[in-house]
């Protein structure tokens, strides 16, 4: 594999412009044939690849404030691929793929232990608790690019993966091995109407994602962009989703600190 | 040979080792492995969804007003994924949470998969022919015993071709009554009337405003045409310009603002018209503002004597040095725009609001300006010949309107359904003894929900032509099942406050799934059915024909673009007094009286994770409210309400507690979601929950808070614009 | 009547007595069976599990049991390696209750995950970075030394026994069983380390991680230690209840002594270890990532400092001293108090490593949740307890497990 070819795939949200409208969890669930189920009201047991968050700082009437933000798979790369969730699969059946960056999948493999939900700080991992049941007639609904998921299996978010490949195969009958920025986007960044999220390839220059998080790659891909902070950033999951805010309550919510610690992002 | 007893079993023993050293054991467990992946025949086996041709179909989404280009990407003859049309001038690709999920309405159980007849207050399946017949014989009757005034119909869309069908079948047969549903567009257009001569609908061009002032506008919260305002939205965040949310609740349009101010709901008038005496006290507003003249002056005395920052500080809560800051940046700012139309603004403002509004835009020079609202003539492409009558009809059509509409009382009204609800239910014998509903849901969107069901009860015949087993379609005597919206063409005039108003065309995406009929088709069958000058007044042989034939020229244009942009701009705004010679003195006669708020109001709020209107919140967006508006619990679904600390302290009600909230119309339990985000003494609730039917994935989900609002009448136009009520918290 | 089954001179309930005893115990374990089906045919949602409690009450009991369980590598560890000799007369008993343990460690397992069909994919599609796949062997493996140990016990059976070959077969296996309980040891200590080590190398989830030692967590060796340190409690628990029960004495004071001894310094040590670890994870590990101690005990009643002082103090440092306290180990009060406690320490130590480490929220912005168990948990957690006793009832009944028996019984026929 050559490494000057292998590309890393990431995200920025700008919290700035996300009014929290769902818009991408709902393009998410219906890309990606998510179940949904009676009730989804229980939020424990709610599969959302896409979760969108809100924000508060905190403050009573008339100072509150909210924030939202949008939480899909981070696709941390943790060290040299070892993502929290990917190094304790017991089975390889989720690993993370070093030419693009994407942890993937595999819920035919997935034995059901949860390991890795226990392992994922961000809760993108869901769990398929009961069988997957659509209403009469509903199944006509599902895309056949992704298969939907059994009980007894963890499923998450792949940055539509399913997009790059058949990208790839376009690319590959047109005898071109690489890919133009808008030719791999995710549903949910296609869907989103503020335009909040941007996708791309974070080791190619070129692409919006990079000039914006302007990742550090010689420090884990932490971004030079003071505006642009990744979640638990402390920990080292090492995430390729960052977010954008000009609030700095907003940022300092993306991590813990121990009183007294000081600013964010710089330590 | 003889096998002996040690000879089998060492060839038992050698084959088994020989048979562990071949391939054959890992080519086993690797089948094995793959077969437990595959594993199908379980109680539920999971879906291997069908492979196929793929296509792309391109529409138009008419969930909404907004008018969104969509893109539905198929596999044979399956829609699999809705997404934002690349392109469109509505929406650039975006989409929202229920476009996105309109599939699920396409294929969802609470489709209508034949015509059903209700007897003994169950649904029976019936042929088309029968259902048809049935209505026909039953219109006949009435016509026949000169009650052909008796039969009244609701059109959702009461301005494209389909609505206009049913307007032209009401007339044809006798029958004034046909009745659309205001909304938002239509209080702007009345008020503009009052001030500036000429009637139009508010046009925005936000894409170039510096500064927007809005009223509690659902700005983010599916006002307007919710996609194109997200876009509008990011695009302030990039140029800088300022979004200033004033709001009794920090609603999603308010915490994406750059400030929010904080207002006791009700008073938005009151704000308008104190920050408009501070610019004219200051001198603040445009050149081309004719101060000379008497309905100004009558407007400055006013202003001075009933608004002073002062008192407009005490009604609305928001203090003077914040009135006087605010006064200033609208006014200063260069290209500025004030707006209003509650949460998603489905239903009408007040005339006070809308005039109130107007005027801060004359002030700041912000009416036909870039960046500010400019009046356009609505799309007018509908020019059938009027339908030739019979004598039965000639004589009928003389009757007043039931709902009162443009009469004396409400000259400029085009249809009040409210009232023609109150009138069903304010006599013994219905007034009303047929009704259609076309794809609309009053039973659910008109307030005093169980007001609206009696009267619904109350007529005789009820017939829904539904896609949907709606709210409405569940009270129905027949429902005629309708093409979904992704299944049928209709043109879809659409205004939602766009800079360029435009007709969209939505087209089939797929073939029906059901055995269901186009509106307009249904309309002909019928008139067909009735035979003589009803059959007349519809020479079309299919609702497409008519369709073709109305939009003539423009066809071809609009059934391969999608869109007929319209330039009536320019010739509305001409036709309309210049904006500096606004005449005051309809506001001023409004804003005598300042408005009344009760101790503790009870308002609705709007956002874009459940639909607020006629149209049910499909699973998957419904997936995504938050368990702090929506939960089960013991086998209930309660929504919550919210309120700050010190309205919970007052009516000694904690976080998470079961409450009655009583108005005077209703009451319903529900429970508190404590939340700094909303003023003191309000109560907000989402609208859009606790429809009665549909199915298990809708139904039976939090409260309608139409139930537990009450009509109110706009003393000017008529409407409806109720918004808030007065309401009671006490423990359950 | 069945008198020709149970083993030469020693006395026995009468057989009604003990199949009344079987039957009220079997309910209980049918009822564990029910609610295992259910969980098997109608799934994982017939527990309160959910997507922040991927691991619950049965991963705790199968951490709790196997930590208990481990009094069989440990007695083995030193009767044959170590030559603590006196250890031969409770050694048969820790095979068992390890037997017992084992087994139904490996049945939880089966039940709790998602797929069962596929629950060998673990050894064909192994991950070698995984410390459940190093739990999934080394359990495995050491289950079967540990049928390999049980497997003699049988034999031994009166009347199996009279059969020539297994009568050879169980005194050769004996003879050989220094080999299984190395093995086991070498095992045994891979397995509790890396049940440890589960917890322990969750880097994005500050409770449970722990920086490395070697290439392990701190968690995988303390994991190992205390199960070293208390199992034998819990083997010499199990022995006083059984005494208790059956009305006579098994095992000879001196086996106990020995074994509580040892134990009292184990659990001595580990317990400074563990509170050295806390020290660290507290003033290091943790605020590293952004967390301070109290964040972690705090918002939460079910999970506040209480539970940290029971593990350490009460579970820990209060039966270390009693039982390196020569006087008050020979006090049979003392001895079970201090035991009883060893376990309930060493239980919450794993209850803390699995439902805590779940229940803090990483996110800022997350809330802590709290889980209680559906019924289906809790029969499907007791099932092993009624299938252990069922176990300890018939092998007590009919296999001569304490080799003291007759002598310290002088029965009159
Ligand atoms: N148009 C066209 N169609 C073709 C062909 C063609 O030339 N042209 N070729 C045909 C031929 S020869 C073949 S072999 C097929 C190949 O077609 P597929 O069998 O669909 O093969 P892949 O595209 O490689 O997809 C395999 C998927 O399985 C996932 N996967 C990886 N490991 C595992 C695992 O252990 N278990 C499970 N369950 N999934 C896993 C991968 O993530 C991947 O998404 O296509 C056939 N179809
Ligand atoms: N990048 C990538 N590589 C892959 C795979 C992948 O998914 N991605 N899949 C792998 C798999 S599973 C497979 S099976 C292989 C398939 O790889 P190939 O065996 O190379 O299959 P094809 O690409 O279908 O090419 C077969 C060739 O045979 C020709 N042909 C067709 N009919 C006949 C005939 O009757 N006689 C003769 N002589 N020629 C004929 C076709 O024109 C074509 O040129 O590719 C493997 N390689
Ligand atoms: S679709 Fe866009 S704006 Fe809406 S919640 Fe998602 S990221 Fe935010
Ligand atoms: S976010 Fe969670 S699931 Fe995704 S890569 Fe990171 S640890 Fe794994
Ligand atoms: S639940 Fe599935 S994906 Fe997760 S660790 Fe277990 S086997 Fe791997
Ligand atoms: S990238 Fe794809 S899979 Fe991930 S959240 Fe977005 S739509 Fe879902
Ligand atoms: S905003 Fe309205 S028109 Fe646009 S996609 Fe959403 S529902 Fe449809």
């Amino acid at each position: 594999m050559n490494q000057n070819h292998s590309k890393k795939f990431g995200m920025v949200i700008d919290l700035d412009k996300c009014t929290g409208c769902g818009s991408c969890m709902v393009a998410c669930m219906s890309e990606n044939n998510v179940p949904f189920k009676v009730d989804e009201s229980n939020k424990l047991d709610s599969i959302t690849w896409m979760r969108v968050y809100k924000l508060t700082n905190g403050k009573p009437f008339p100072d509150a404030e909210i924030c939202y933000l949008p939480r899909p798979c981070m696709q941390c790369e943790g060290e040299h691929g070892h993502s929290p969730c990917v190094s304790v699969c017991p089975a390889v059946a989720t690993d993370y793929d070093h030419t693009t960056g994407i942890v993937s999948q595999i819920p035919t493999r997935c034995f059901g232990c949860r390991y890795c939900m226990a392992a994922c700080p961000y809760h993108a991992r869901y769990f398929n608790w009961w069988d997957p049941v659509w209403p009469e007639g509903m199944k006509k609904s599902l895309s056949p690019n992704v298969s939907p998921r059994m009980r007894g299996v963890v499923e998450k978010c792949t940055f539509c993966f399913h997009r790059y490949q058949s990208a790839m195969e376009r690319a590959y009958v047109e005898n071109r091995d690489t890919l133009e920025e808008e030719e791999y986007q995710t549903a949910c960044t296609q869907a989103c109407p503020a335009g909040a999220i941007i996708f791309g390839d974070l080791n190619n220059e070129d692409h919006a994602v990079t000039k914006i998080a302007q990742p550090d790659h010689h420090h884990g891909g932490r971004p030079k962009n003071p505006q642009v902070f990744r979640l638990l950033e402390r920990l080292g999951t090492n995430p390729k989703v960052y977010y954008k805010s000009s609030k700095e309550w907003v940022r300092r919510k993306g991590d813990n600190y121990v009183a007294g610690e000081g600013k964010p992002g710089k330590h | 040979m003889k096998i002996d007893r040690r000879s089998f079993l060492a060839l038992v023993a050698g084959g088994a080792v020989g048979t562990a050293l071949t391939p054959l054991p890992l080519k086993l467990t690797d089948d094995l492995s793959i077969w437990t992946q595959s594993f199908r025949y379980m109680p539920n086996e999971v879906p291997v969804p069908p492979d196929g041709a793929v296509s792309t179909a391109e529409s138009v989404c008419t969930l909404c007003p907004g008018g969104c280009g969509i893109s539905v990407r198929k596999i044979d003859n399956r829609a699999v994924k809705i997404e934002g049309q690349e392109g469109h001038p509505v929406n650039h690709g975006g989409i929202c949470t229920l476009g996105l999920a309109g599939l699920q309405l396409l294929y969802g159980p609470w489709r209508i998969k034949k015509p059903l007849k209700k007897e003994n207050g169950t649904f029976k399946a019936v042929s088309w022919d029968q259902a048809l017949t049935d209505i026909a014989g039953k219109l006949n009757d009435l016509r026949n015993n000169d009650k052909a005034a008796t039969v009244a119909g609701i059109a959702g869309n009461g301005n494209n071709t389909t609505g206009r069908l049913l307007q032209r079948f009401l007339t044809a047969f006798g029958s004034p009554n046909y009745v659309t549903l205001p909304s938002s567009d239509d209080a702007m257009a009345l008020a503009a009337g009052k001030m500036l001569g000429k009637s139009g609908i508010p046009a925005y061009d936000f894409e170039n405003s510096t500064y927007v002032l809005s009223f509690s506008a659902g700005v983010l919260d599916g006002w307007g045409s919710p996609v194109r305002m997200f876009q509008a939205n990011s695009s302030w965040k990039d140029n800088g310009a300022k979004l200033v949310q004033v709001d009794a609740r920090l609603s999603n349009t308010a915490a994406k603002a750059d400030t929010w101010v904080p207002i006791k709901p009700g008073t938005e008038a009151v704000l308008a018209l104190g920050l408009a005496n501070i610019i004219i006290r200051d001198g603040m507003q445009a050149a081309a503002i004719e101060t000379n003249s008497p309905s100004f002056g009558a407007f400055r005395k006013l202003l001075n004597e009933k608004y002073s920052p002062k008192d407009v500080a005490n009604a609305t809560g928001v203090d003077v040095p914040k009135l006087e800051k605010l006064a200033r940046a609208f006014a200063k700012a260069s290209r500025p725009v004030a707006i209003c139309g509650n949460g998603s603004a489905q239903d009408p403002v007040s005339s006070l609001d809308a005039m109130a509004v107007l005027s801060l835009n004359a002030l700041a020079g912000s009416i036909n300006r870039s960046g500010g609202i400019r009046l356009a003539a609505a799309p007018d492409y509908i020019n059938w010949p009027a339908p030739e009558l019979d004598a039965v009809a000639e004589k009928s059509l003389d009757t007043p309107r039931l709902d009162g509409a443009g009469t004396a009382e409400y000259r400029d009204a085009a249809s009040l359904p409210h009232r023609l609800i109150q009138k069903v239910n304010s006599k013994a014998q219905s007034p009303v003894q047929a009704l259609f509903v076309c794809d609309a849901n009053p039973v659910f969107t008109l307030r005093d929900s169980q007001n609206v069901k009696t009267a619904f009860e109350k007529i005789p015949l009820v017939v829904s032509l539904s896609a949907y087993m709606d709210d409405t379609a569940a009270q129905a005597d027949y429902i005629l099942p309708l093409h979904s919206y992704l299944e049928r063409y209709e043109d879809f005039p659409t205004t939602a406050g766009l800079a360029k108003p435009m007709v969209g065309l939505a087209r089939p995406v797929i073939k029906p799934v059901f055995d269901t009929k186009h509106p307009g088709d249904v309309l002909i069958a019928l008139a067909n059915a009735l035979g003589g000058a009803v059959a007349g007044a519809f020479p079309w042989g299919t609702y497409k024909d008519c369709l073709k034939e109305t939009l003539a020229d423009n066809w071809g244009t609009i059934s391969s673009k999608g869109y007929l942009a319209q330039s009536t701009l320019a010739t509305a705004a001409e036709a309309m007094a210049p904006a500096g010679q606004m005449d005051f003195s309809a506001l001023v006669k409004l804003a005598e009286a300042k408005p009344q708020v009760p101790e503790l109001t009870l308002i609705p709020y709007d956002c874009m994770r459940i639909s607020g209107g006629s149209i049910g919140t499909p699973p998957f967006v419904i997936k995504t409210v938050a368990d702090t508006v929506l939960k089960k619990a013991n086998k209930k679904t309660d929504v919550f309400i919210e309120i700050n600390e010190v309205t919970a302290k007052k009516f000694k009600v904690k976080d998470g507690q079961s409450v009655i909230l009583e108005t005077p119309v209703g009451k319903a339990q529900v429970k508190i979601n404590q939340t700094e985000g909303i003023a003191n003494d309000v109560i907000a609730m989402p609208r859009g929950l606790g429809h009665a039917a549909f199915d298990d994935y809708l139904a039976d989900k939090g409260v309608n808070i139409n139930t537990l609002v009450a009509p109110v009448e706009d003393p000017v136009s008529g409407f409806d614009v109720a918004w808030g009520i007065k309401a009671q918290l006490t423990k359950a | 009547m069945d008198s020709a089954l149970i083993p030469e001179g020693v006395k026995r309930c009468p057989l009604p007595v003990f199949i009344l005893a079987v039957l009220a115990v079997g309910a209980v374990l049918l009822w564990g069976v029910y609610a295992m089906f259910l969980c098997w045919i109608k799934g994982l949602n017939q527990t309160n599990m959910n997507d922040y409690y991927g691991f619950a009450l049965w991963i705790w009991a199968d951490l709790a049991v196997i930590a208990l369980g481990g009094g069989a590598f440990f007695s083995g560890l030193l009767k044959y390696l170590v030559g603590k000799d006196e250890l031969k007369n409770i050694i048969n008993f820790a095979v068992v209750i390890g037997f017992i343990c084992y087994s139904s460690a490996l049945l939880i397992l089966a039940i709790d995950i998602g797929q069962p069909l596929r629950g060998w994919f673990i050894f064909w599609h192994a991950n070698v970075h995984s410390m459940l796949t190093e739990v999934a062997f080394c359990l495995s493996c050491y289950f079967a030394v540990l049928t390999i140990e049980f497997v003699p016990l049988i034999l031994e059976q009166r009347q199996l026994n009279k059969v020539s070959f297994f009568h050879h077969l169980s005194h050769n296996m004996h003879e050989i069983m220094a080999v299984f309980a190395a093995t086991g040891a070498f095992l045994s200590f891979f397995h509790q380390g890396s049940l440890g080590g589960v917890a322990g190398v969750l880097y994005g989830r500050p409770f449970g991680f722990r920086e490395s030692l070697l290439v392990w967590p701190s968690t995988f060796f303390l994991f190992t230690w205390s199960a070293a340190a208390c199992g034998p409690c819990f083997t010499i628990l199990v022995t006083k209840i059984t005494e208790k029960i059956s009305g006579k004495k098994l095992v000879g004071d001196k086996a106990i002594n020995t074994l509580a001894k040892i134990s009292g310094w184990m659990i001595l040590t580990y317990i400074i270890a563990k509170i050295i670890d806390t020290i660290y994870w507290a003033q290091v590990t943790a605020p590293a990532g952004g967390f301070a101690l109290g964040e972690f005990y705090s918002n939460n009643a079910f999970y506040g400092y209480p539970i940290l002082i029971a593990e350490i103090v009460v579970g820990g440092v209060v039966p270390a001293l009693i039982l390196i306290n020569g006087k008050l180990r020979s006090n049979s009060k003392w001895l079970v108090l201090a035991a009883v406690l060893a376990c309930v320490g060493i239980s919450i130590n794993r209850w803390v490593m699995v439902l805590q480490v779940m229940a803090v929220p990483v996110m800022p912005f997350d809330n802590w949740v709290l889980y209680i168990p559906s019924w289906q948990e809790v029969a499907t957690t007791i099932l092993p307890v009624a299938y252990g006793v069922l176990l300890i009832m018939v092998a007590h009944r009919y296999l001569p497990i304490f080799p003291q028996e007759k002598e310290l019984n002088t029965f009159t026929r």
